[in-house]
């Protein structure tokens, strides 16, 4: 009665593992129920008009990762979650105190990596739930496969390494890598769950830096052959104080979007960049 | 001044000479009476000598409405419990035309706001797609009979009352509860497969049904003495994810049953037959960002 759930009783699984180093968790769906209207309107009923779609947002620090995949490994990235920018749809439970509830058929929608100076990576993902959510008889016999659990291995902002030649003389404050990996559910007559669902193309991705500039140069605006800049891109997040490598972002040819240059009287100066590239399935 | 808002708007029909009456759920209705005049010239005057009357007054009345099947919607009285006429009174009444082996038409009372008339159902039609509700549309042409205008009535409020509590209608058609006959689906043969075939999913279904009918005019009298229900053209149109390029000269005809139901799992479907309908086209077409979707239309005559 009147009692309350605090983090130690809340836990979020995938696909049978326990997601680890969960910093926020947002579970969230719409009924889409619309009142009818028409002449003569004498009471409200409801129906439901379109898809019936749940969504996911996770925030997770990334201290908890894979075994190092090999041949045989069903995976290829060790952070469970990036795994999920594929074509694999997942499915999961959220526990929290006594009570639980489920999803199924999930895909990523949106996966992101960011890091600051003092701070431990985080990864935060948004998801689309076509399957089922909630509670309810569709989920008296569903169980969840195994999968490889994760161990623990914290990345640290001090040991990653950036490769990009702007920051050989330029200080990194932060860095935040997003992917956006579009889908597209079919829905055929008669089913309230799509037929299929299409891992769309291209996949977006957008690295952003933040930097304070000692020689950096801010480039010319103008899409012109000679001025534009395209660079490629590689972060590496490393065990805190070792060399193991734990994850490893690359992109080729990205195109510089984006730059802004900011002062102020009590700081540094700084230059938020942004970089952008697309990756065809 | 008659100011009427929607709420006391609302459509009813009612077959004449029977107890069917159904007030439907209207989204909109639009009521046109015409009255045909032609300008008369003759030699030796530039202007016209006047305008005269070219031919009898007509309306016509049409609306969209939800797809309502038998039973659970406000106060809907339903059309019959046999499961050969659950549905709405539209679609009863194209059923019954369509099959009709009498010539002579009777019509049915139309009522929007106090404004009314006999109409004979010109066009019906109406659409299934995944996730949305169904809805339909209907025309009717008003002749008139004898010394009746095809229209009559003043613009007044009806009031339907008001129903108390709140729920989820089951009484609609719904595309998530709705099936097509797996005739209905393409299903493509190749030489090394034929056990098989590659069939189609289907996306959505519109059908669509138009009636003529022919007033019986007589001298002496501005409105029709009879009118005669001759024939209709009825085509569904599909939208699947195959092609069919083997589309035959003559095809093959086939009847189908399509099912619309509702929300409720257990209640009735409305049944529509298409029968000895032929396959006329097949075409795809695709866009960014979603698949090639293609689109074949079945024609059957009555």
């Amino acid at each position: 009665m009147l009692g309350r759930i605090t983090r130690e009783a809340e836990r979020l699984t995938i696909n049978g593992s326990g997601i680890q180093g969960v910093q926020s968790l947002t579970a969230s769906y719409n009924s889409v129920a619309r009142p009818v209207s028409n002449l003569g309107i004498n009471s409200i009923q409801y129906y439901p008009e379109g898809p019936q779609q749940a969504t996911l947002e996770v925030n997770t620090l990334l201290t908890h990762f894979l075994p190092v995949p090999n041949e045989l490994s069903s995976y290829k990235s060790r952070d469970p979650m990036q795994n999920y920018t594929g074509t694999l749809p997942f499915s999961g439970v959220v526990d929290h105190g006594s009570k639980k509830f489920y999803f199924t058929e999930g895909y990523l929608e949106t996966y992101s990596a960011t890091c600051a100076i003092g701070q431990i990576p985080q990864s935060s993902t948004s998801s689309v739930i076509y399957g089922n959510f909630g509670t309810g008889a569709q989920f008296d016999s569903w169980e969840q496969t195994s999968q490889t659990p994760t161990s623990l291995n914290v990345t640290s902002y001090g040991s990653m390494e950036i490769n990009l030649d702007t920051f050989v003389t330029n200080r990194v404050n932060s860095f935040n890598v997003n992917i956006a990996t579009p889908r597209l559910p079919i829905y055929a007559i008669g089913n309230d769950e799509p037929t299929g669902v299409i891992a769309g193309t291209p996949i977006e991705v957008n690295v952003n830096f933040e930097i304070e500039p000692d020689d950096y140069e801010i480039k010319n605006m103008r899409l012109i052959p000679d001025e534009t800049v395209f660079k490629n891109t590689v972060i590496t997040l490393k065990k805190n104080n070792s060399h193991d490598i734990l994850l490893k972002y690359s992109f080729d040819d990205m195109l510089l979007t984006s730059e802004s240059f900011s002062a102020n009287n009590d700081s540094n100066a700084r230059i938020n960049f942004n970089l952008r590239s697309f990756i065809l399935r | 001044m008659a100011r009427i808002f929607y709420d006391k708007a609302p459509v009813e029909i009612q077959a004449l000479g029977t107890n069917f009456r159904e007030t439907l759920i209207a989204t909109d209705c639009s009521i046109n009476f015409n009255n045909s005049q032609s300008p008369i010239y003759s030699v030796g005057k530039k202007g016209p000598i006047g305008q005269f009357p070219s031919a009898a007054r007509v309306g016509d009345i049409s609306f969209n409405f939800l797809t309502t099947i038998t039973g659970e919607f406000q106060n809907i009285v339903g059309i019959g419990v046999t499961s050969e006429r659950n549905g709405n009174i539209i679609n009863y009444l194209a059923d019954a035309i369509k099959n009709s082996t009498d010539s002579e038409a009777s019509g049915v009372i139309i009522k929007c706001a106090n404004v009314s008339g006999v109409g004979f159902l010109s066009s019906y039609s109406f659409n299934a797609t995944a996730n949305s509700i169904s809805s339909s549309s209907a025309a009717f042409t008003l002749f008139g009979s004898g010394s009746d205008l095809p229209v009559s009535g003043r613009l007044s409020g009806v009031s339907a009352g008001v129903a108390v509590g709140t729920s989820v209608t089951t009484g609609i058609a719904h595309g998530r509860y709705t099936t097509m006959p797996s005739t209905l689906n393409t299903k493509l043969y190749d030489d090394t497969s034929a056990q098989n075939p590659a069939v189609a999913t289907i996306y959505s279904a519109d059908y669509s049904i138009s009636f003529n009918h022919n007033p019986i005019y007589k001298i002496g009298q501005e409105f029709p003495v009879t009118t005669f229900y001759t024939n209709a053209s009825e085509s569904i149109n599909v939208s699947e994810d195959l092609f069919n390029s083997g589309l035959k000269y003559d095809e093959t005809a086939a009847s189908y049953n399509l099912e619309l139901k509702g929300l409720s799992p257990t209640a009735n479907p409305m049944l529509l037959r298409i029968t000895d309908a032929k396959q006329i086209n097949t075409s795809a077409s695709v866009g960014l960002d979603d698949i090639i979707r293609t689109q074949k239309t079945l024609t059957a005559a009555y």
